[in-house]
């Protein structure tokens, strides 16, 4: 790994970590702030009162009436999801493809630096990346939720950084890997994101119909569940494996594709 | 000598669309190569390779002995890159630049001051502040500041004014003297002129030739407009060494092409008559390709050409 590149990696995305870092430290701060006038309550019932399907729109099927339901539905289900997906898909685009079309990959391949040493260095860079969005989710809510009688404790505030991190990495290691194949980092992250918006609506639509459920058990937006971990303390092995398995497979692969390819 | 870039039969396909094709040359160390070809011949596609950004679809690609890679780094130490377009990070100085590639080379090029200061840079401006020739004096400074043993210069002076050109061939001319290797590829004949010891000459991705500059210089091909004080006929041209062709644009004015490099016949046939103006232009490299090296690759010129490996 490289040092020099990984702090101009870093450095060429100040603006954009900056902005989703306050954007997250915000979105925390402000649901740990409604949680005692949402949270229960009359609008816990209207919530409650609306169709599975409907709920499942915004990755709940906890209890909303829990404080993991409440988190889930509002903000650490569909709206993370969306949020710190565009993050490393963006992250990801340029990591490979956005430098080749913009022709400063000519620029670092013209200097005595390995593929497989930039390519790591990329690697190291998302997981830089990644852990800072998930300390600017997770940190303000287990500072701020004391203010407002919400202790996560140390254990679920762990297992909800290590899976949320874990979940960032197979997101941004998918698009890395389409980063690694093609030329443009629109069309990298054009393929990143339609497969993880077909495990979606794959997920919505096997509400109605089991059939359409064709990810199953290696979807990976059906198994963020992070209401469970804030309700029980716990998540499901499965989930471990599997977003370990698709980031670790897919960071390799990318390193694997770009030494080989042809950098033009 | 021994040998600084090697290439053999190298053939690179962007899948059924020809880069270059069985191309090999050989450039010994301290040379000033001069690889020259109309835009979307192949020139950028043979440096990529050397530079190991592209893999060849056949052949081999060597420097200073070692076969290029992939994932080489350790050959890159030795070579400074200046690329046709310069693509740089927009939101970063050159100093930030300068610093970067400093870094990735284990420290700041011996001559980066004085190339700072002889092109007239401002490392404080971010690249997207920059005009097309100051983007171009940052990827010099970049290419050149760690004194390489081989420098590849694809179009090293374009945007550049006039001046800056004569620094640039200046610092060109002062690197190879200290030793260096010069690869330097271009469209424009007179740039390769001006420095180069041997040209090699490619087209629609084929080397159709390799000569040294002597030879291509008495290829060159040079346009003449004359419009003498009174009508002057065709014949006057008769037996004119070089003048291939003549033609009548008025009564008094006329063209002729000239080929070669020896004018003093012309001038001295010239001077017989009172001239109201006169204009030389050299023609461009398309038409001297069009002259000489025509699309099979046969001409007689070529054939016959000093060192020549016509194909």
């Amino acid at each position: 790994m490289s040092w020099t590149i990984l702090r101009a990696t870093l450095h060429q995305r100040r603006s954009s970590m900056s902005w989703f870092g306050v954007s997250l430290i915000a979105y925390s701060w402000m649901m740990v702030w409604f949680y005692p006038q949402i949270g229960g309550g009359q609008y816990a019932d209207l919530v409650e009162s609306l169709p599975p399907e409907m709920l499942q729109l915004f990755g709940g099927d906890v209890s909303f009436a829990s404080l993991g339901g409440y988190f889930q539905t509002e903000y650490l289900g569909l709206m993370w999801m969306l949020i710190v997906t565009s993050a490393v898909l963006i992250y990801a685009s340029r990591a490979f493809a956005g430098e080749i079309a913009d022709g400063t990959m000519e620029l670092l391949l013209s200097q005595p630096v390995s593929r497989v040493k930039l390519a790591l260095t990329r690697v190291a860079g998302l997981v830089v990346y990644v852990l800072a969005l998930a300390a600017t989710t997770f940190v303000p809510i287990q500072l701020f939720g004391p203010t407002y009688d919400i202790e996560l404790g140390a254990e679920k505030f762990w297992l909800l950084m290590a899976l949320g991190t874990l979940f960032m990495l197979a997101v941004g290691g998918i698009g890395m890997l389409a980063s690694s194949l093609f030329r443009s980092g629109g069309k990298a992250s054009s393929l990143a994101a339609g497969i993880l918006v077909l495990m979606w609506v794959s997920d919505l639509v096997a509400n109605f119909s089991e059939f359409a459920d064709f990810f199953g058990p290696v979807n990976l937006i059906s198994s963020w569940q992070p209401g469970k971990i804030i309700n029980d303390a716990s998540a499901p092995a499965e989930v471990w494996w599997l977003y370990g398995i698709v980031a670790l497979f897919s960071l390799v692969a990318c390193v694997f594709v770009f030494m080989r390819r042809d950098v033009a | 000598m021994a040998a600084v870039i090697e290439c053999a039969a190298l053939t690179k396909f962007y899948g059924k669309s020809r880069g270059v094709e069985d191309l090999t040359l050989t450039v010994p160390e301290g040379m000033v190569f001069g690889f020259l070809g109309p835009n979307g011949a192949g020139k950028t596609t043979t440096i990529r390779c050397l530079l190991g950004m592209l893999k060849p679809t056949a052949g081999q690609v060597r420097l200073f002995g070692e076969e290029v890679q992939l994932d080489g780094a350790s050959l890159r130490r030795k070579i400074g890159y200046v690329a046709g377009e310069v693509q740089a990070y927009e939101k970063e100085t050159g100093r930030w630049h300068i610093d970067y590639v400093s870094g990735l080379r284990g420290g700041r090029g011996a001559l980066t001051d004085e190339l700072i200061e002889r092109l007239e840079f401002d490392p404080g401006r971010r690249v997207k502040e920059l005009s097309k020739g100051n983007k171009q004096k940052l990827a010099l400074i970049l290419g050149l500041m760690h004194d390489p043993d081989l420098l590849i210069l694809d179009e090293p002076t374009s945007g550049l004014d006039p001046l800056n050109q004569e620094t640039v061939f200046d610092i060109i001319q002062e690197r190879v003297s200290g030793g260096a290797t010069v690869f330097l590829s271009s469209h424009i004949l007179s740039e390769v002129e001006r420095v180069c010891e041997r040209v090699g000459i490619i087209r629609n991705g084929t080397l159709v030739a390799e000569e040294s500059m002597k030879s291509l210089l008495g290829k060159r091909l040079r346009e003449l407009n004359v419009t003498f004080a009174g009508p002057v006929d065709v014949s006057f041209f008769d037996g004119i060494q070089g003048v291939t062709r003549v033609s009548v644009l008025s009564p008094a004015t006329v063209n002729a092409r000239v080929r070669g490099g020896d004018l003093d016949a012309l001038i001295k046939r010239l001077a017989g008559k009172p001239i109201v103006d006169l204009s030389i232009e050299h023609a461009s490299l398309e038409e001297v390709f069009m002259e000489f090296y025509r699309e099979d690759g046969a001409a007689a010129d070529v054939a016959s050409a000093e060192g020549s490996v016509g194909r």
